[in-house]
Protein backbone atom coordinates (compact mmCIF):
# COMPACT_ATOMS: atom_id res chain seq x y z
CA UNK A 1 0.00 0.00 0.00
CA UNK A 2 3.06 2.24 0.17
CA UNK A 3 3.20 2.66 -3.60
CA UNK A 4 -0.25 4.34 -3.97
CA UNK A 5 0.39 6.36 -0.82
CA UNK A 6 3.67 7.71 -2.17
CA UNK A 7 2.09 8.31 -5.57
CA UNK A 8 -0.57 10.60 -4.02
CA UNK A 9 2.06 12.35 -1.91
CA UNK A 10 4.25 12.90 -4.96
CA UNK A 11 1.35 14.21 -7.05
CA UNK A 12 0.33 16.63 -4.28
CA UNK A 13 3.85 18.08 -4.26
CA UNK A 14 3.87 18.20 -8.06
CA UNK A 15 0.51 19.96 -8.05
CA UNK A 16 1.75 22.70 -5.75
CA UNK A 17 4.83 23.04 -8.00
CA UNK A 18 2.55 23.36 -11.02
CA UNK A 19 0.47 26.02 -9.30
CA UNK A 20 3.70 27.90 -8.51
CA UNK A 21 2.67 28.17 -4.84
CA UNK A 22 5.63 26.05 -3.78
CA UNK A 23 8.08 28.16 -5.77
CA UNK A 24 6.52 31.42 -4.54
CA UNK A 25 6.87 30.18 -1.00
CA UNK A 26 10.52 29.15 -1.53
CA UNK A 27 11.25 32.46 -3.26
CA UNK A 28 9.86 34.47 -0.33
CA UNK A 29 11.84 32.32 2.14
CA UNK A 30 14.99 32.80 0.07
CA UNK A 31 14.46 36.57 -0.08
CA UNK A 32 14.11 36.70 3.73
CA UNK A 33 17.27 34.60 4.14
CA UNK A 34 19.19 36.74 1.63
CA UNK A 35 18.06 39.91 3.40
CA UNK A 36 19.70 38.67 6.55
CA UNK A 37 22.75 37.53 4.66
CA UNK A 38 23.39 40.94 3.12
CA UNK A 39 21.59 43.37 5.43
CA UNK A 40 22.92 42.22 8.79
CA UNK A 41 26.44 43.30 9.64
CA UNK A 42 28.02 42.48 12.93
CA UNK A 43 31.49 43.55 13.95
CA UNK A 44 32.54 41.29 16.73
CA UNK A 45 35.70 41.66 18.77
CA UNK A 46 36.57 39.02 21.37
CA UNK A 47 33.03 37.68 21.39
CA UNK A 48 31.53 41.13 22.08
CA UNK A 49 29.92 43.26 19.44
CA UNK A 50 31.55 46.53 18.64
CA UNK A 51 28.98 47.55 16.02
CA UNK A 52 25.74 46.24 14.64
CA UNK A 53 24.06 47.40 11.50
CA UNK A 54 20.81 46.13 10.08
CA UNK A 55 19.55 47.15 6.64
CA UNK A 56 22.34 49.78 6.61
CA UNK A 57 21.29 51.41 9.89
CA UNK A 58 23.89 51.45 12.64
CA UNK A 59 22.44 50.62 16.03
CA UNK A 60 23.80 53.37 18.27
CA UNK A 61 22.99 52.16 21.74
CA UNK A 62 24.91 49.33 23.31
CA UNK A 63 22.97 46.12 22.75
CA UNK A 64 23.71 42.75 24.22
CA UNK A 65 24.62 40.61 21.18
CA UNK A 66 22.95 37.45 22.45
CA UNK A 67 19.78 39.36 23.26
CA UNK A 68 19.87 41.10 19.90
CA UNK A 69 20.17 37.78 18.05
CA UNK A 70 17.39 36.03 19.97
CA UNK A 71 15.11 39.05 19.57
CA UNK A 72 15.78 39.13 15.85
CA UNK A 73 15.02 35.43 15.63
CA UNK A 74 11.94 36.05 17.79
CA UNK A 75 10.77 38.60 15.24
CA UNK A 76 11.16 36.04 12.45
CA UNK A 77 9.29 33.49 14.58
CA UNK A 78 6.34 35.85 15.00
CA UNK A 79 6.48 36.71 11.30
CA UNK A 80 6.40 33.02 10.46
CA UNK A 81 3.67 32.23 12.94
CA UNK A 82 1.38 34.92 11.60
CA UNK A 83 2.29 35.63 7.96
CA UNK A 84 3.85 32.23 7.27
CA UNK A 85 0.84 30.26 8.48
CA UNK A 86 -1.51 32.72 6.78
CA UNK A 87 0.26 32.20 3.44
CA UNK A 88 0.59 28.45 3.95
CA UNK A 89 -3.14 28.09 4.51
CA UNK A 90 -3.83 30.16 1.42
CA UNK A 91 -1.44 28.02 -0.65
CA UNK A 92 -2.95 24.73 0.51
CA UNK A 93 -6.62 25.72 0.72
CA UNK A 94 -7.58 24.12 -2.59
CA UNK A 95 -5.80 20.79 -2.06
CA UNK A 96 -8.74 18.95 -0.50
CA UNK A 97 -11.63 20.57 -2.44
CA UNK A 98 -9.80 19.95 -5.73
CA UNK A 99 -9.42 16.26 -4.84
CA UNK A 100 -13.17 16.00 -4.23
CA UNK A 101 -14.19 17.36 -7.63
CA UNK A 102 -16.24 15.06 -9.87
CA UNK A 103 -14.00 13.50 -12.48
CA UNK A 104 -10.99 13.55 -10.12
CA UNK A 105 -12.14 11.72 -7.00
CA UNK A 106 -13.66 8.96 -9.18
CA UNK A 107 -10.23 8.17 -10.59
CA UNK A 108 -8.80 7.73 -7.09
CA UNK A 109 -11.59 5.74 -5.46
CA UNK A 110 -11.79 3.34 -8.40
CA UNK A 111 -8.23 2.25 -7.61
CA UNK A 112 -7.36 -0.50 -5.12
CA UNK A 113 -6.70 2.02 -2.38
CA UNK A 114 -8.76 2.59 0.76
CA UNK A 115 -10.42 5.96 1.21
CA UNK A 116 -8.59 6.73 4.50
CA UNK A 117 -5.27 6.19 2.71
CA UNK A 118 -6.24 8.60 -0.09
CA UNK A 119 -7.21 11.36 2.33
CA UNK A 120 -4.25 10.78 4.66
CA UNK A 121 -1.77 10.94 1.79
CA UNK A 122 -3.32 14.14 0.43
CA UNK A 123 -3.44 15.73 3.90
CA UNK A 124 0.16 14.75 4.61
CA UNK A 125 1.18 16.11 1.20
CA UNK A 126 -0.22 19.52 2.16
CA UNK A 127 1.65 19.47 5.47
CA UNK A 128 4.83 18.30 3.77
CA UNK A 129 4.81 21.25 1.34
CA UNK A 130 4.53 23.72 4.21
CA UNK A 131 7.00 21.83 6.41
CA UNK A 132 9.64 21.92 3.67
CA UNK A 133 9.19 25.67 3.21
CA UNK A 134 9.08 26.64 6.89
CA UNK A 135 12.02 24.36 7.71
CA UNK A 136 13.97 25.88 4.82
CA UNK A 137 13.27 29.43 6.05
CA UNK A 138 14.09 28.73 9.70
CA UNK A 139 17.19 26.67 8.93
CA UNK A 140 18.59 29.14 6.42
CA UNK A 141 18.04 32.22 8.62
CA UNK A 142 19.33 30.32 11.68
CA UNK A 143 22.50 29.35 9.83
CA UNK A 144 23.10 32.87 8.48
CA UNK A 145 22.46 34.62 11.80
CA UNK A 146 24.39 32.03 13.80
CA UNK A 147 27.39 32.08 11.44
CA UNK A 148 27.45 35.88 11.47
CA UNK A 149 26.95 36.27 15.21
CA UNK A 150 28.53 33.11 16.55
CA UNK A 151 25.41 32.62 18.70
CA UNK A 152 23.68 29.31 18.02
CA UNK A 153 20.19 29.66 19.41
CA UNK A 154 18.62 26.19 19.47
CA UNK A 155 15.34 27.64 20.79
CA UNK A 156 14.78 29.24 17.39
CA UNK A 157 15.01 25.83 15.75
CA UNK A 158 12.64 24.35 18.33
CA UNK A 159 10.08 27.04 17.46
CA UNK A 160 9.64 25.16 14.19
CA UNK A 161 7.56 22.49 15.97
CA UNK A 162 4.80 24.69 17.46
CA UNK A 163 4.59 26.56 14.14
CA UNK A 164 4.18 23.33 12.19
CA UNK A 165 1.78 21.92 14.76
CA UNK A 166 -0.31 25.10 14.60
CA UNK A 167 -0.42 24.84 10.82
CA UNK A 168 -1.27 21.13 11.02
CA UNK A 169 -4.18 21.84 13.39
CA UNK A 170 -5.52 24.59 11.14
CA UNK A 171 -5.00 22.53 7.98
CA UNK A 172 -6.90 19.65 9.61
CA UNK A 173 -9.76 22.05 10.34
CA UNK A 174 -9.58 23.35 6.76
CA UNK A 175 -9.72 19.73 5.54
CA UNK A 176 -12.81 19.20 7.71
CA UNK A 177 -14.63 22.19 6.22
CA UNK A 178 -13.38 21.26 2.74
CA UNK A 179 -14.77 17.73 3.10
CA UNK A 180 -18.16 19.00 4.18
CA UNK A 181 -18.47 21.90 1.75
CA UNK A 182 -16.01 21.01 -1.09
CA UNK A 183 -15.47 24.76 -1.15
CA UNK A 184 -11.88 26.05 -0.93
CA UNK A 185 -12.62 29.74 -0.22
CA UNK A 186 -15.16 28.87 2.50
CA UNK A 187 -12.77 26.50 4.28
CA UNK A 188 -10.05 29.15 4.09
CA UNK A 189 -12.29 31.89 5.52
CA UNK A 190 -13.47 29.75 8.44
CA UNK A 191 -9.89 28.74 9.20
CA UNK A 192 -8.76 32.35 9.16
CA UNK A 193 -11.60 33.05 11.60
CA UNK A 194 -9.95 30.69 14.11
CA UNK A 195 -6.70 32.65 13.85
CA UNK A 196 -8.59 35.93 14.20
CA UNK A 197 -10.71 34.88 17.19
CA UNK A 198 -7.98 33.02 19.06
CA UNK A 199 -6.56 36.12 20.84
CA UNK A 200 -10.13 37.13 21.74
CA UNK A 201 -10.83 33.71 23.19
CA UNK A 202 -7.61 33.93 25.21
CA UNK A 203 -9.01 37.15 26.73
CA UNK A 204 -12.47 35.69 27.27
CA UNK A 205 -12.41 36.53 31.03
CA UNK A 206 -12.51 40.21 30.10
CA UNK A 207 -15.26 39.61 27.54
CA UNK A 208 -17.54 37.85 30.08
CA UNK A 209 -18.14 41.14 31.84
CA UNK A 210 -19.60 42.57 28.64
CA UNK A 211 -21.97 39.67 27.99
CA UNK A 212 -25.62 39.82 28.99
CA UNK A 213 -26.41 36.10 29.14
CA UNK A 214 -24.51 33.24 30.73
CA UNK A 215 -25.00 31.11 27.62
CA UNK A 216 -22.49 33.25 25.70
CA UNK A 217 -19.81 32.58 28.27
CA UNK A 218 -20.45 28.84 27.94
CA UNK A 219 -20.18 29.24 24.18
CA UNK A 220 -16.89 31.12 24.45
CA UNK A 221 -15.56 28.55 26.93
CA UNK A 222 -16.61 25.75 24.59
CA UNK A 223 -14.87 27.34 21.62
CA UNK A 224 -11.79 28.05 23.71
CA UNK A 225 -11.41 24.48 24.89
CA UNK A 226 -12.22 22.91 21.52
CA UNK A 227 -10.36 25.06 19.01
CA UNK A 228 -6.57 25.10 18.74
CA UNK A 229 -5.11 27.91 20.84
CA UNK A 230 -3.31 29.89 18.19
CA UNK A 231 -2.51 32.91 20.34
CA UNK A 232 -1.00 30.74 23.07
CA UNK A 233 0.95 28.67 20.54
CA UNK A 234 2.34 31.84 18.98
CA UNK A 235 3.43 33.01 22.43
CA UNK A 236 4.94 29.59 23.09
CA UNK A 237 7.05 29.72 19.90
CA UNK A 238 8.33 33.14 20.99
CA UNK A 239 9.18 31.80 24.44
CA UNK A 240 11.11 28.92 22.88
CA UNK A 241 13.09 31.32 20.69
CA UNK A 242 13.76 33.77 23.52
CA UNK A 243 14.54 30.98 26.01
CA UNK A 244 11.79 32.17 28.34
CA UNK A 245 10.17 29.84 30.80
CA UNK A 246 7.49 27.60 29.23
CA UNK A 247 4.38 27.41 31.38
CA UNK A 248 1.77 26.63 28.76
CA UNK A 249 3.24 23.57 27.05
CA UNK A 250 -0.15 21.90 27.38
CA UNK A 251 -1.41 23.87 24.35
CA UNK A 252 0.83 21.68 22.19
CA UNK A 253 -0.82 18.54 23.55
CA UNK A 254 -4.19 20.18 23.06
CA UNK A 255 -3.34 20.93 19.41
CA UNK A 256 -2.05 17.39 18.89
CA UNK A 257 -5.28 16.03 20.39
CA UNK A 258 -7.30 18.36 18.15
CA UNK A 259 -5.43 17.04 15.08
CA UNK A 260 -5.96 13.45 16.16
CA UNK A 261 -9.68 13.74 16.94
CA UNK A 262 -10.59 15.96 13.99
CA UNK A 263 -8.34 13.87 11.72
CA UNK A 264 -10.30 10.75 12.67
CA UNK A 265 -13.59 12.60 12.14
CA UNK A 266 -12.32 13.64 8.70
CA UNK A 267 -11.53 10.02 7.84
CA UNK A 268 -15.02 8.91 8.91
CA UNK A 269 -16.65 11.70 6.87
CA UNK A 270 -14.54 10.82 3.82
CA UNK A 271 -15.24 7.11 4.25
CA UNK A 272 -19.00 7.67 4.34
CA UNK A 273 -19.19 10.36 1.67
CA UNK A 274 -21.08 9.75 -1.57
CA UNK A 275 -19.42 10.99 -4.74
CA UNK B 1 -21.82 -17.74 -13.51
CA UNK B 2 -22.46 -14.00 -13.19
CA UNK B 3 -19.42 -11.81 -12.67
CA UNK B 4 -21.55 -8.94 -11.33
CA UNK B 5 -24.60 -9.62 -9.17
CA UNK B 6 -27.02 -7.02 -7.89
CA UNK B 7 -29.95 -7.83 -5.67
CA UNK B 8 -32.63 -5.47 -4.35
CA UNK B 9 -30.29 -2.50 -4.64
CA UNK B 10 -31.63 0.93 -3.72
CA UNK B 11 -30.10 4.35 -3.32
CA UNK B 12 -32.16 7.19 -1.96
CA UNK B 13 -31.36 10.85 -1.41
CA UNK B 14 -33.08 13.62 0.52
CA UNK B 15 -34.12 11.23 3.29
CA UNK B 16 -35.79 8.81 0.96
CA UNK B 17 -37.70 11.37 -1.10
CA UNK B 18 -35.57 10.83 -4.18
CA UNK B 19 -34.97 7.25 -5.29
CA UNK B 20 -32.03 7.22 -7.68
CA UNK B 21 -31.91 3.41 -7.78
CA UNK B 22 -35.04 1.55 -6.79
CA UNK B 23 -34.92 -2.10 -5.70
CA UNK B 24 -32.84 -3.09 -8.70
CA UNK B 25 -31.66 -6.63 -9.40
CA UNK B 26 -29.57 -7.88 -12.29
CA UNK B 27 -26.68 -10.14 -13.19
CA UNK B 28 -23.91 -9.68 -15.73
CA UNK B 29 -22.25 -12.68 -17.32
CA UNK B 30 -18.52 -12.86 -17.94
CA UNK B 31 -17.31 -11.77 -21.36
CA UNK B 32 -20.41 -9.82 -22.36
CA UNK B 33 -20.89 -6.21 -23.39
CA UNK B 34 -23.55 -4.99 -21.00
CA UNK B 35 -25.10 -1.60 -21.66
CA UNK B 36 -27.27 0.64 -19.54
CA UNK B 37 -29.65 2.98 -21.31
CA UNK B 38 -31.99 5.52 -19.89
CA UNK B 39 -32.94 9.17 -19.90
CA UNK B 40 -31.08 11.64 -17.67
CA UNK B 41 -31.74 10.89 -14.02
CA UNK B 42 -32.59 7.25 -14.71
CA UNK B 43 -29.99 6.09 -12.17
CA UNK B 44 -27.38 4.68 -14.59
CA UNK B 45 -24.43 6.65 -13.27
CA UNK B 46 -25.54 6.09 -9.67
CA UNK B 47 -25.58 2.35 -10.34
CA UNK B 48 -22.04 2.42 -11.76
CA UNK B 49 -20.93 4.55 -8.81
CA UNK B 50 -22.36 2.05 -6.34
CA UNK B 51 -20.57 -0.79 -8.13
CA UNK B 52 -17.31 1.15 -7.90
CA UNK B 53 -17.93 2.09 -4.27
CA UNK B 54 -17.99 5.79 -5.10
CA UNK B 55 -21.48 5.95 -3.66
CA UNK B 56 -22.89 3.78 -0.89
CA UNK B 57 -26.15 1.92 -1.46
CA UNK B 58 -29.02 2.62 0.94
CA UNK B 59 -30.12 -1.02 0.87
CA UNK B 60 -29.62 -4.24 -1.07
CA UNK B 61 -26.52 -6.12 -2.15
CA UNK B 62 -24.06 -5.77 -4.98
CA UNK B 63 -21.04 -7.96 -5.60
CA UNK B 64 -18.30 -8.24 -8.19
CA UNK B 65 -16.25 -11.45 -8.47
CA UNK B 66 -18.38 -12.66 -5.53
CA UNK B 67 -16.92 -9.94 -3.31
CA UNK B 68 -18.96 -7.09 -1.82
CA UNK B 69 -18.43 -3.92 -3.85
CA UNK B 70 -16.82 -2.05 -0.95
CA UNK B 71 -13.86 -4.47 -1.02
CA UNK B 72 -11.09 -2.41 -2.66
CA UNK B 73 -9.35 -5.62 -3.82
CA UNK B 74 -11.98 -5.74 -6.58
CA UNK B 75 -10.41 -2.62 -8.04
CA UNK B 76 -7.22 -4.53 -8.85
CA UNK B 77 -9.21 -6.45 -11.46
CA UNK B 78 -11.35 -3.71 -12.94
CA UNK B 79 -10.83 -0.62 -15.06
CA UNK B 80 -12.99 2.49 -15.02
CA UNK B 81 -13.43 5.36 -17.42
CA UNK B 82 -15.55 7.95 -15.65
CA UNK B 83 -17.74 10.49 -17.35
CA UNK B 84 -15.88 13.84 -17.61
CA UNK B 85 -12.73 12.47 -15.99
CA UNK B 86 -10.13 15.11 -15.29
CA UNK B 87 -6.48 14.18 -15.23
CA UNK B 88 -4.05 16.77 -13.82
CA UNK B 89 -3.49 19.23 -16.67
CA UNK B 90 0.16 19.76 -15.81
CA UNK B 91 1.03 16.12 -16.49
CA UNK B 92 1.69 14.40 -19.81
CA UNK B 93 0.24 10.95 -20.68
CA UNK B 94 3.41 9.20 -19.57
CA UNK B 95 3.22 10.85 -16.15
CA UNK B 96 -0.54 10.26 -15.86
CA UNK B 97 -0.18 6.57 -16.62
CA UNK B 98 2.81 6.22 -14.29
CA UNK B 99 0.86 7.93 -11.49
CA UNK B 100 -2.34 5.94 -11.91
CA UNK B 101 -0.35 2.76 -12.45
CA UNK B 102 1.27 3.33 -9.07
CA UNK B 103 -2.20 4.07 -7.65
CA UNK B 104 -3.20 0.63 -8.92
CA UNK B 105 -0.19 -0.74 -7.03
CA UNK B 106 1.42 -1.99 -10.25
CA UNK B 107 5.13 -2.81 -10.22
CA UNK B 108 7.30 -0.09 -11.87
CA UNK B 109 8.88 -2.77 -14.10
CA UNK B 110 5.48 -3.94 -15.30
CA UNK B 111 4.37 -0.36 -15.90
CA UNK B 112 7.45 0.42 -17.95
CA UNK B 113 6.48 -2.32 -20.40
CA UNK B 114 2.72 -1.79 -20.21
CA UNK B 115 2.52 1.99 -20.72
CA UNK B 116 3.89 2.03 -24.32
CA UNK B 117 1.49 -0.80 -25.19
CA UNK B 118 -1.65 0.97 -23.95
CA UNK B 119 -0.53 4.25 -25.48
CA UNK B 120 -0.17 2.54 -28.85
CA UNK B 121 -3.43 0.66 -28.33
CA UNK B 122 -5.44 3.89 -27.95
CA UNK B 123 -3.55 5.70 -30.71
CA UNK B 124 -1.66 8.25 -28.63
CA UNK B 125 1.80 7.25 -29.80
CA UNK B 126 3.91 10.37 -30.34
CA UNK B 127 1.88 12.31 -27.74
CA UNK B 128 3.42 10.69 -24.66
CA UNK B 129 5.30 13.79 -23.56
CA UNK B 130 2.79 16.48 -24.52
CA UNK B 131 0.99 18.18 -21.62
CA UNK B 132 -2.66 17.14 -21.34
CA UNK B 133 -3.84 20.76 -21.35
CA UNK B 134 -3.09 20.72 -25.09
CA UNK B 135 -5.27 17.65 -25.68
CA UNK B 136 -8.67 17.62 -27.42
CA UNK B 137 -11.66 15.98 -25.78
CA UNK B 138 -11.18 12.89 -27.93
CA UNK B 139 -7.52 12.56 -26.96
CA UNK B 140 -8.40 12.90 -23.29
CA UNK B 141 -10.98 10.17 -23.73
CA UNK B 142 -8.38 7.91 -25.32
CA UNK B 143 -6.02 8.59 -22.44
CA UNK B 144 -8.86 7.75 -20.05
CA UNK B 145 -9.29 4.41 -21.77
CA UNK B 146 -5.52 3.81 -21.70
CA UNK B 147 -5.47 4.47 -17.95
CA UNK B 148 -8.39 2.07 -17.44
CA UNK B 149 -6.53 -0.68 -19.31
CA UNK B 150 -3.25 -0.45 -17.40
CA UNK B 151 -4.04 -3.29 -15.02
CA UNK B 152 -5.44 -5.66 -17.71
CA UNK B 153 -8.95 -5.46 -16.25
CA UNK B 154 -11.37 -8.36 -16.26
CA UNK B 155 -14.26 -5.87 -16.18
CA UNK B 156 -14.16 -2.47 -17.81
CA UNK B 157 -16.68 0.12 -16.62
CA UNK B 158 -17.24 2.79 -19.25
CA UNK B 159 -19.37 5.82 -18.46
CA UNK B 160 -20.15 7.58 -21.75
CA UNK B 161 -17.02 6.29 -23.54
CA UNK B 162 -17.72 7.99 -26.87
CA UNK B 163 -18.87 11.30 -25.44
CA UNK B 164 -17.37 14.18 -27.42
CA UNK B 165 -15.61 11.93 -29.89
CA UNK B 166 -15.90 12.32 -33.65
CA UNK B 167 -17.35 9.48 -35.80
CA UNK B 168 -13.90 8.10 -36.70
CA UNK B 169 -12.86 8.11 -33.06
CA UNK B 170 -16.15 6.47 -32.10
CA UNK B 171 -15.52 3.67 -34.55
CA UNK B 172 -12.04 3.19 -33.13
CA UNK B 173 -13.41 2.99 -29.59
CA UNK B 174 -16.10 0.59 -30.76
CA UNK B 175 -13.46 -1.64 -32.37
CA UNK B 176 -11.40 -1.39 -29.21
CA UNK B 177 -14.34 -2.49 -27.05
CA UNK B 178 -15.02 -5.44 -29.35
CA UNK B 179 -11.36 -6.40 -29.26
CA UNK B 180 -11.40 -6.32 -25.47
CA UNK B 181 -14.55 -8.41 -25.46
CA UNK B 182 -12.88 -10.96 -27.74
CA UNK B 183 -10.00 -11.07 -25.26
CA UNK B 184 -12.51 -12.11 -22.57
CA UNK B 185 -13.02 -8.75 -20.91
CA UNK B 186 -16.51 -7.93 -19.63
CA UNK B 187 -17.69 -4.45 -20.58
CA UNK B 188 -20.21 -2.61 -18.41
CA UNK B 189 -21.18 0.49 -20.30
CA UNK B 190 -23.41 3.49 -19.91
CA UNK B 191 -23.96 5.50 -23.07
CA UNK B 192 -26.34 7.99 -24.59
CA UNK B 193 -25.27 7.07 -28.11
CA UNK B 194 -27.83 4.42 -28.88
CA UNK B 195 -26.40 3.65 -32.30
CA UNK B 196 -23.11 2.70 -30.62
CA UNK B 197 -24.87 0.60 -28.00
CA UNK B 198 -26.87 -1.16 -30.70
CA UNK B 199 -23.74 -2.13 -32.59
CA UNK B 200 -21.69 -3.61 -29.78
CA UNK B 201 -23.93 -4.68 -26.89
CA UNK B 202 -24.86 -8.24 -26.01
CA UNK B 203 -27.30 -7.27 -23.27
CA UNK B 204 -29.11 -3.97 -22.94
CA UNK B 205 -30.93 -2.72 -19.86
CA UNK B 206 -33.29 0.23 -20.16
CA UNK B 207 -33.73 2.16 -16.92
CA UNK B 208 -36.07 4.92 -15.86
CA UNK B 209 -36.58 6.46 -12.42
CA UNK B 210 -34.09 4.02 -10.90
CA UNK B 211 -35.96 0.92 -12.12
CA UNK B 212 -35.32 -1.53 -14.93
CA UNK B 213 -37.97 -1.18 -17.63
CA UNK B 214 -36.58 -3.75 -20.06
CA UNK B 215 -33.66 -6.15 -20.23
CA UNK B 216 -32.67 -8.23 -23.23
CA UNK B 217 -30.52 -8.56 -26.31
CA UNK B 218 -30.46 -5.89 -29.01
CA UNK B 219 -32.20 -8.33 -31.41
CA UNK B 220 -35.00 -8.93 -28.92
CA UNK B 221 -35.60 -5.21 -28.71
CA UNK B 222 -35.33 -4.31 -32.36
CA UNK B 223 -37.00 -7.25 -34.09
CA UNK B 224 -40.60 -6.73 -35.17
CA UNK B 225 -42.66 -9.93 -34.93
CA UNK B 226 -43.84 -11.41 -38.27
CA UNK B 227 -42.81 -8.48 -40.43
CA UNK B 228 -40.28 -8.86 -43.22
CA UNK B 229 -38.70 -6.61 -45.79
CA UNK B 230 -38.90 -8.11 -49.23
CA UNK B 231 -36.57 -7.10 -52.04
CA UNK B 232 -37.53 -8.37 -55.47
CA UNK B 233 -35.30 -8.55 -58.53
CA UNK B 234 -36.45 -5.79 -60.86
CA UNK B 235 -35.78 -7.55 -64.20
CA UNK B 236 -37.82 -10.58 -63.22
CA UNK B 237 -41.11 -8.92 -62.35
CA UNK B 238 -44.14 -10.81 -63.50
CA UNK B 239 -47.59 -9.41 -64.37
CA UNK B 240 -48.88 -11.61 -61.56
CA UNK B 241 -47.19 -9.34 -59.06
CA UNK B 242 -50.10 -6.91 -58.92
CA UNK B 243 -52.40 -9.70 -57.79
CA UNK B 244 -49.93 -10.91 -55.18
CA UNK B 245 -49.48 -7.38 -53.86
CA UNK B 246 -53.17 -7.12 -53.11
CA UNK B 247 -53.60 -10.71 -51.89
CA UNK B 248 -50.61 -10.50 -49.48
CA UNK B 249 -51.18 -6.84 -48.68
CA UNK B 250 -47.59 -5.92 -49.54
CA UNK B 251 -46.79 -2.37 -48.48
CA UNK B 252 -44.37 -0.40 -50.66
CA UNK B 253 -41.17 0.67 -48.95
CA UNK B 254 -38.63 3.33 -49.93
CA UNK B 255 -36.42 2.03 -52.77
CA UNK B 256 -37.12 0.11 -55.96
CA UNK B 257 -39.15 -3.13 -55.59
CA UNK B 258 -38.99 -3.14 -51.82
CA UNK B 259 -42.06 -4.29 -49.97
CA UNK B 260 -43.12 -4.86 -46.40
CA UNK B 261 -44.65 -8.25 -45.79
CA UNK B 262 -46.77 -8.85 -42.72
CA UNK B 263 -47.53 -12.51 -42.04
CA UNK B 264 -49.39 -14.48 -39.43
CA UNK B 265 -46.35 -16.67 -38.75
CA UNK B 266 -43.74 -18.87 -40.39
CA UNK B 267 -46.32 -20.95 -42.30
CA UNK B 268 -47.87 -17.93 -43.93
CA UNK B 269 -44.37 -16.53 -44.70
CA UNK B 270 -43.51 -19.73 -46.52
CA UNK B 271 -46.81 -19.69 -48.42
CA UNK B 272 -46.08 -16.17 -49.61
CA UNK B 273 -42.61 -17.23 -50.81
CA UNK B 274 -44.18 -20.19 -52.65
CA UNK B 275 -46.71 -17.87 -54.34
CA UNK B 276 -43.98 -15.49 -55.44
CA UNK B 277 -41.81 -18.29 -56.82
CA UNK B 278 -44.75 -19.88 -58.62
CA UNK B 279 -45.32 -16.54 -60.37
CA UNK B 280 -41.60 -16.64 -61.37
CA UNK B 281 -40.82 -13.59 -59.29
CA UNK B 282 -37.22 -13.65 -58.07
CA UNK B 283 -36.61 -12.79 -54.44
CA UNK B 284 -33.38 -10.89 -53.94
CA UNK B 285 -33.60 -10.57 -50.17
CA UNK B 286 -35.96 -11.32 -47.34
CA UNK B 287 -35.00 -9.92 -43.95
CA UNK B 288 -36.92 -9.70 -40.68
CA UNK B 289 -38.12 -6.15 -40.17
CA UNK B 290 -36.23 -4.33 -37.46
CA UNK B 291 -36.69 -1.01 -35.79
CA UNK B 292 -33.74 0.93 -34.49
CA UNK B 293 -32.82 0.65 -30.82
CA UNK B 294 -33.44 4.36 -30.62
CA UNK B 295 -37.07 3.95 -31.74
CA UNK B 296 -37.55 1.10 -29.28
CA UNK B 297 -35.94 3.10 -26.49
CA UNK B 298 -38.15 6.12 -27.12
CA UNK B 299 -41.25 3.91 -27.13
CA UNK B 300 -40.27 2.24 -23.86
CA UNK B 301 -39.29 5.33 -21.88
CA UNK B 302 -42.32 7.18 -23.23
CA UNK B 303 -44.73 4.53 -21.91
Amino acid sequence: MMRPFLAILRLTLRESFARRTFQAFLAISSIVALLFLFALNLDIVDGMQSAISLFGFELEQQVNLSRFVTQMEGAITILLFSGGIFMSLFATSSLIPSLLQPGIIDLYIAKPVSRPLILTARWLGGILIVAINITYLILSTWLIISLKSGIWNSGYLLALFPILLAFTALFTFMTFVGLISANGPLSLMLTYAIIFFSPLLMQRDEIYALLSAKIYSYLLDGLYYILPKMAEMGALSMKLTLHNEITDGWVLFHAAGFVLVLGLINLVIFQRKNF
Amino acid sequence: MPIIEISGLSKTYQRGKLRAVDNLSLAVEKGTVFSLLGPNGAGKTTLIKILLSLTHATSGQASIFNLPVNDTNIHRRIGYLSENHRFPEFLNPLQVLTHFGAMSDLEPGHLKNKIPLVIEFVGLKGWEKVKIKKFSKGMRQRLGIAHALLNDPEILFLDEPTDGIDPVGRKEIRDLILKLKNDGCTIFMNSHLLSEVERISDIVVIMKNGKILRQGTVDQFTEVQNQYELQLQSNHLSPALDGLISSWNLQPQPGLNRWLLQTGGTDSLNRCIDDLRRADIRIEALVPKKISLEDYFIDVVGE
